[in-house]
């Protein structure tokens, strides 16, 4: 992997330099996108809950509805949409190079992507943080406990990094176990091979409760780092960022209203909320600086659903979600005490 | 009085402890203190992991669950096969649209038609079938595959080869029966074994332009439904990145070769520079060169199909490996061969195709066969530049939240997968050589 991490990353400085001037200075990409018929989105490798296949081969999760749901707000049509699973090494090379439109994946939002890369981070729809899964039986119940731990870390990753940092800042002593596969990983730590696993605390409550014996594990309360994780777009076409933008506040917003995919019709026509009839597009012309038709948060709405509703499904207790509770933590509205907060639409 | 017997003696049966099972076993297996104190050892750990794998593997698997939770409330120590089998689609054909699998499976169907004959005795031609295989077969399969529009060249090539392939079909049929050939036969049957050579062959080329111009026609009213090349995946599409790979690698791996050790100076270099370069380079760097850095040179918003450009890495890379075998096998020849190919009047082409060619394709068949199988293994690595092949979509099922975590059992699926095409190209491979030798066995 060391090789081709130096590869992509040659790749990807030439990548920006080059390509990132040309295709920036050329044709907007809304207008890119209309010509070719559908969007280009791209996620990573299946990850559980963000974006996974199916068993039929079909994109599910919640960084893939960020992308049909743009794709809806373009085209009124959430098929009219090309998923692009692409390595973590080539993410922004592709990007920058114009083979996405833009990016939906698990990709962390830092000061150094944003200002380096050529690229823009926009409205985050998940903020994660790295946390510790240990065995219940091992009396641990804080991380500051864990002197001397090994703990099962997954290699060329932040997560490996922060390990590092919270141990040296704490005086923990730790020593990792690093691994490439987050499968290996969790096996090694059921085998009794490490004390403790680390990881983005999502996928960690996802794969938790894939464990044979879920209830003999718990995860630790510290979260040591920060992990917004936001889409992103290439830097210099503030059309196509507003739009991405925007796509993801109406969902948000449209949580807060209350309208659903179920209920949007209805509201759409029945609704004396003035703020839902803008956002709706039954009155005034938010959709005219966004260059979209006006029934573009309502495609978006009824075809992909509310922040809300998505996350349940994907994230939360839904059918295909990974069980990791809402209430409480950051992914919250701000009403409930959480950081998803859209600007007001009008 | 005869000193000597009449009769031969008569032979007496090996000692009993040479012949028998337990002769045997105290012959091989207990012969010393030591050996025998092996022998328990390895039966011992022979028997624990064999049954240890039987046990979760067969008798503690789950062969029929809705998601891993349900496996594991059956058996919580058995693998759980419910996982691969849900996938199966995915894992042979990506994210084909399920209605219209049967073109892959048709395609697949076509291929063993094809390449049928080649294996029958009594069947003439088979150089010319094998040609066809790999020049017209891939226009029909790539159209069935993708399918769409179809342009004048392709109505062309598909025609050609539908041709091509009723042509084969019933020659190899009618060669069964009555080792005769196709032209032959249909010269007998209308009876005109006796006429001239030319009417006959104006009589064959009538009736390939008859059955050209009806199959035109024909093809002329059906089309297939596009289907993009994102969509393909699973074993389908290794098995179409290597089966291109192999195809292309012989012809370009001769040619190549014999450039390498042509007379001329500039041949000489440019050959020799392309396979030091191609072959001084791991195959995962010249994908990531093709994916990466040569949309960089297109002209702006020119996004070249990501398969395509994976082909043609695949292909130039084993080109290059298969230059080196076919050099080998060159140097293998003797040069009074090139000697007495050259007394008789033959030329290059003529010493090349007739003499030495012939010959020495013969020594390389193993090593060929190494690197096909090396080439098949070697696709899964377009997993990493973001194509879901067979060993990607192995890799996904422990992705999809029912099945989160499952990553077990599908990687020994695809180990057992791969082992059975492997296995099965090498079986053939020592069919080839035993098949082909000639003189010159040991």
């Amino acid at each position: 992997m060391k090789l081709q991490t130096l590869l992509a990353s040659v790749a990807a400085v030439a990548a920006v330099s080059i390509a990132g001037a040309t295709v920036a200075s050329a044709q907007s990409t809304l207008d890119i996108v209309k010509k070719r018929g559908h969007l280009r989105c791209q996620v990573g490798q299946p990850s559980p809950g963000y974006y996974n296949l199916d068993a039929n081969g079909n994109w599910y999760g919640l960084d893939v509805a960020n992308c049909q749901a743009v794709a809806a707000a373009i085209f009124g049509d959430k098929t009219k949409l090309e998923i692009q699973s692409v390595s973590s090494q080539m993410r922004f090379t592709a990007l920058a190079n114009g083979e996405s439109d833009m990016l939906s994946r698990t990709a962390t939002w830092t000061m150094s992507r944003d200002t380096q890369l050529g690229l823009d981070f926009l409205q985050p729809n998940f903020y994660d943080g790295q946390g510790f899964t240990v065995r219940k039986d091992s009396g641990i119940t804080s991380a500051l406990q864990m002197k001397g731990a090994k703990v099962c870390v997954l290699t060329g990753t932040t997560t490996e990094l922060n390990l590092a940092d919270f141990s040296r800042v704490n005086n923990l002593n730790i020593s990792a176990v690093t691994f490439e596969d987050f499968n290996v990983r969790d096996e090694t730590y059921l085998n009794g091979g490490c004390d403790s696993t680390t990881g983005d605390k999502s996928s960690m409550a996802g794969n938790l409760a894939a464990f044979p014996v879920p209830s003999d594990h718990i995860i630790l309360p510290e979260t040591i780092s920060k992990e917004p994780l936001a889409p992103a777009v290439r830097h210099g076409d503030s059309q196509w960022r507003d739009i991405v933008t925007w796509v993801v506040f109406a969902m948000i917003n449209a949580e807060e209203l209350g309208v659903t995919s179920a209920n949007v019709d209805d509201m759409r026509a029945n609704s004396d909320n003035v703020n839902i009839r803008r956002m709706l597009g039954v009155e005034g012309a938010l959709h005219e600086g966004l260059g979209l038709n006006k029934d573009w948060a309502y495609n978006v709405i009824k075809q992909v659903g509310n922040y809300g509703e998505n996350y349940e499904a994907y994230m939360g207790s839904g059918k295909l979600g990974i069980g990791i509770p809402r209430a409480g933590s950051a992914n919250a509205l701000w009403t409930d005490g959480g950081l998803m907060y859209s600007p007001p639409m009008r | 009085m005869a000193i000597v017997k009449a009769e031969k003696t008569p032979a007496r049966a090996a000692p009993i402890s040479e012949s028998s099972l337990i002769g045997w076993m105290r012959m091989h297996l207990f012969s010393s203190t030591f050996n025998s104190i092996l022998t328990v050892i390895s039966l011992y750990i022979i028997y624990i992991t064999v049954f240890g794998v039987w046990k979760w593997g067969v008798t503690d698997a789950v062969w029929v669950a809705g998601n891993r939770r349900e496996c594991f409330n059956i058996s919580i120590n058995g693998a759980c096969w419910a996982g691969v089998i849900t996938w199966l689609d995915n894992i042979f054909y990506g994210r084909y649209p399920r209605e219209d699998l049967w073109r892959v499976n048709l395609g697949g169907l076509l291929l063993f038609i094809w390449m049928a004959p080649l294996w029958l005795p009594r069947v003439k031609a088979k150089v010319f079938i094998g040609l066809t295989t790999v020049f017209l077969y891939p226009f029909l399969a790539g159209y069935l595959f993708a399918g769409g529009e179809k342009g004048i060249f392709m109505q062309v090539m598909i025609t050609a080869a539908i041709v091509c392939l009723l042509g084969n079909t019933t020659h190899s049929i009618i060669g069964l029966f009555t080792g005769r050939s196709l032209p032959e036969f249909l010269i007998r049957l209308l009876g005109k074994n006796a006429a001239s050579e030319k009417s006959q062959r104006n009589i064959l080329l009538g009736i390939l332009v008859l059955s050209f111009a009806v199959v035109y026609i024909w093809q002329m009213g059906w089309s297939v439904e596009v289907v993009p090349w994102t969509k393909w995946g699973g074993l389908f599409l290794t098995l179409v990145i290597s089966g291109v790979g192999i195809a292309s690698a012989l012809p370009g791996g001769i040619i190549l070769a014999l450039g390498r050790r042509s007379k001329l100076p500039v041949v000489r270099v440019l050959s020799t520079a392309f396979i030091e370069l191609f072959r001084s380079v791991p195959l995962i760097t010249v994908l990531f060169m093709a994916t990466t850095m040569f949309p960089l040179f297109m002209p702006e918003g020119f996004v070249l199909n990501k398969l395509v450009q994976v082909i043609i890495a695949v292909c130039l890379f084993n080109a290059c490996y298969m230059a080196e075998t076919v050099r080998a096998g060159l140097q293998a020849i003797p040069k009074g061969q090139f000697e007495g190919a050259h007394t008789i009047g033959l030329g290059y082409v003529g010493t090349m195709s007739l003499v030495v060619m012939p010959q020495a394709l013969k020594h390389m068949i193993p090593n060929i066969v190494g690197s096909f199988i090396g080439l098949l293994k070697d696709t899964t690595l377009v997993s990493i530049i973001g194509l879901f092949d067979i060993l990607g979509m192995l890799r996904s099922i422990s992705r999809d939240t029912p099945w989160l975590g499952l990553h077990k059992e599908p990687l020994i699926f695809g180990a057992a997968l791969f082992f059975l095409i492997c296995f099965g190209m090498s079986k053939y491979s020592r069919h080839l050589e035993v098949k082909l030798s000639t003189g010159n066995k040991h």
